[in-house]
């Protein structure tokens, strides 16, 4: 068993075929953290990238933002916001490695990105971009398995069908490994912090989260609600319990899921819009 | 939310169990049942109720046509209709014609119920609010997020377009509601970069926005830069060069309007004289003529002590 996942670790560690975060994704990040950068040095970034750029004036040209003639970037970057600019340079960069019938896979993790926000805006804690960051990368483990290892992939889910068994489970029992270790390690090796391989690498688990209890919780949360919600598909239909380490170090309420079920439910819709233009940007 | 909801459920005739009043009431709700058609209307136009929730599980004529009617109202379409009907029944609804808000199947479960009640207020009064064109909240949501500062350290600042009006005959409600969408954005974008804040759409061109009063200056400041930004992108180029656009007065005459900009008045909320949501308004009122005064973007701080 064990074999099999230090094959898979090591397919996945030929660097040659190691997807890269591009360096726009770390620098734009960057910029947005400097309360002292402008609009301006943002949009130059954004413009050094041909493909980012476009998809940002096909976005904010789009007829649910009612605009009809953004023609800078600056002006986009004024007018979609730095978050969204952030969100879309991220989820394009990272999705380009994903093939369009995973679709499915994409929307739950933007739809598991916009439920982390709601609640983490709702709970009032700190760094919200992040812990969105984190949600939107929880299952960057499956996209791997099925980039690089496509016949364990569907190995995986004819398992799944055969004996009815969640994918965590099924990938365990095939791979000895699972989608939230192998998107830990990529994470690591992308060099992004703790803060984020953290809550992905636990967010089947959120008990073993040591140092980001609070995000882990909050990312497993967000997965949990945008499955129960039926918006787009991260490869089985299980709906998993809200574990009681989750509820506890969140302090929530019931009051509180109520709310933010409620607001969830609009998002999605958003989220659904949004999904629509990138893919609709992709084809042009 | 209130727990003294006052619900009416349209039935055609009283269900033998009186099991759905019982268990409203046991909520603390007021319920009434009506059973005849006719006086449903009579009843609900003299003393609206909250919610209606209406049987539907041999739906008739009479029934359909007071939810349609009701939704044709706007003064009573905010009222929440939620069906009670068996579930091979609700896929074939005709939700085009007969507007409902939302539906539960028979068997009744009562805890969805009461969950769907309480999400249909709050979705109707959500969507209700928000201002269409911008998606802001509109002027329930503003009163209230207005009676939340008065006292703190907060500044509730009121944002106007010069020469808005002149701009959308020129050229057209089309392109002035992209200019109404445009400022609506950069207002909630800076205000998001500030932190915590509000952002809402008063109507027309007059918006509201509410940040810790420290902050205010800078937020506004941003606003009025990046207004200014986008806005030229409206203009021609001989336009942007002149610094104006051609118009024509009531008369007929032709005038030179200057490029449009924004005016923001900053109220702080904690001043001993700011008691009330009337009383902000009234200050921002006076600070948004002197505002406008110049005709070019800017914003004016309310430092009067009284």
């Amino acid at each position: 068993m064990n074999d099999k996942r230090t094959e898979i670790f090591e397919i996945i560690r030929d660097t040659s075929t190691l997807p890269t975060l591009p360096g726009i994704v770390t620098r734009l990040q960057a910029l947005s953290e400097n309360r002292k950068s402008t609009i301006q040095e943002m949009a130059q970034l954004v413009s050094s990238d041909q493909i980012l750029s476009a998809r940002v004036l096909r976005l904010v040209n789009s007829p649910s933002y009612g605009f009809y003639r953004v023609s800078t970037i600056s002006n986009a970057l004024i007018l979609l916001g730095v978050n969204v600019i952030k969100s879309l340079a991220l989820s394009s960069s990272i999705f380009e490695i994903m093939e369009k019938t995973i679709v499915g896979l994409w929307e739950h993790s933007l739809g598991a990105g916009v439920a982390a926000n709601i609640i983490a805006r709702r709970l009032k804690l700190p760094e919200v971009e992040e812990i969105s960051t984190a949600a939107l990368l929880h299952d960057i483990g499956k996209v791997i398995i099925k980039e690089k290892c496509p016949e364990d992939y569907a190995r995986v889910a004819m398992l799944m069908e055969r004996k009815g068994l969640a994918m965590l489970d099924a990938e365990r029992e095939l791979l000895g490994t699972d989608h939230a270790e192998v998107g830990e390690w990529l994470v690591r090796s992308w060099y992004l912090p703790d803060k984020l391989s953290e809550p992905v690498a636990c967010h089947h688990d959120v008990a073993r989260s040591s140092t980001h209890q609070v995000k882990t919780a909050v990312v497993h949360l967000a997965d949990v609600l945008v499955k129960a919600s039926g918006f787009g598909f991260s490869g089985d239909e299980y709906v998993p319990q809200i574990q009681p380490e989750a509820w506890q170090r969140l302090g929530m309420t019931e009051g509180d899921l109520v709310a933010i079920v409620e607001e969830l439910e609009d998002r999605l819709i958003e989220t659904k819009n949004f999904s629509l233009e990138i893919q609709a940007v992709d084809e042009i | 939310m209130r727990s003294d909801l006052r619900i009416a459920i349209v039935a055609n005739e009283k269900r033998g169990d009186g099991n759905i009043e019982l268990r409203l009431q046991s909520k603390g709700y007021q319920v009434v049942t009506l059973t005849t058609p006719s006086s449903v209307m009579g009843f609900i136009y003299s003393d609206p109720p909250d919610v209606i929730l209406m049987d539907l599980s041999s739906p008739d004529e009479a029934f359909l046509g007071i939810i349609r009617s009701l939704k044709d109202d706007f003064f009573f379409s905010t009222i929440p209709v939620i069906g009670m009907m068996p579930e091979p029944a609700a896929e074939f609804f005709d939700w085009d014609e007969y507007p409902l808000d939302d539906f539960v199947t028979f068997p009744l479960n009562f805890r969805e119920l009461f969950t769907r009640i309480v999400l249909s207020l709050r979705r109707l009064r959500r969507v209700f609010d928000n201002n269409p064109l911008t998606r802001l909240p509109g002027n329930t949501s503003i009163q209230r997020a207005i009676e939340q500062t008065v006292g703190k350290p907060m500044a509730v600042c009121y944002v106007d377009i010069n020469h808005f009006k002149q701009y959308n005959d020129v050229y057209g409600f089309a392109h002035g509601d992209e200019v109404l969408r445009m400022l609506g954005r950069i207002m909630s974008n800076a205000v998001k970069d500030a932190g915590d804040g509000f952002a809402g759409h008063i109507g027309g061109d007059d918006f509201v926005f509410i940040v810790p009063f420290d902050q205010a200056e800078v937020v506004a400041g941003r606003i009025i830069a990046n207004f200014t930004a986008v806005v030229s992108e409206l203009f021609n180029e001989e336009e942007k060069r002149n610094g104006f656009f051609l118009a024509h007065d009531r008369k007929g005459n032709e005038e030179k309007v200057p490029l449009m900009g924004v005016a923001i008045a900053i109220v702080p909320t904690d001043s001993p004289k700011i008691g009330h949501y009337a009383k902000v308004a009234e200050v921002a009122a006076e600070l948004k003529t002197l505002a406008k005064q110049s005709h070019k973007s800017c914003f004016v701080v309310d430092r009067r002590k009284y």
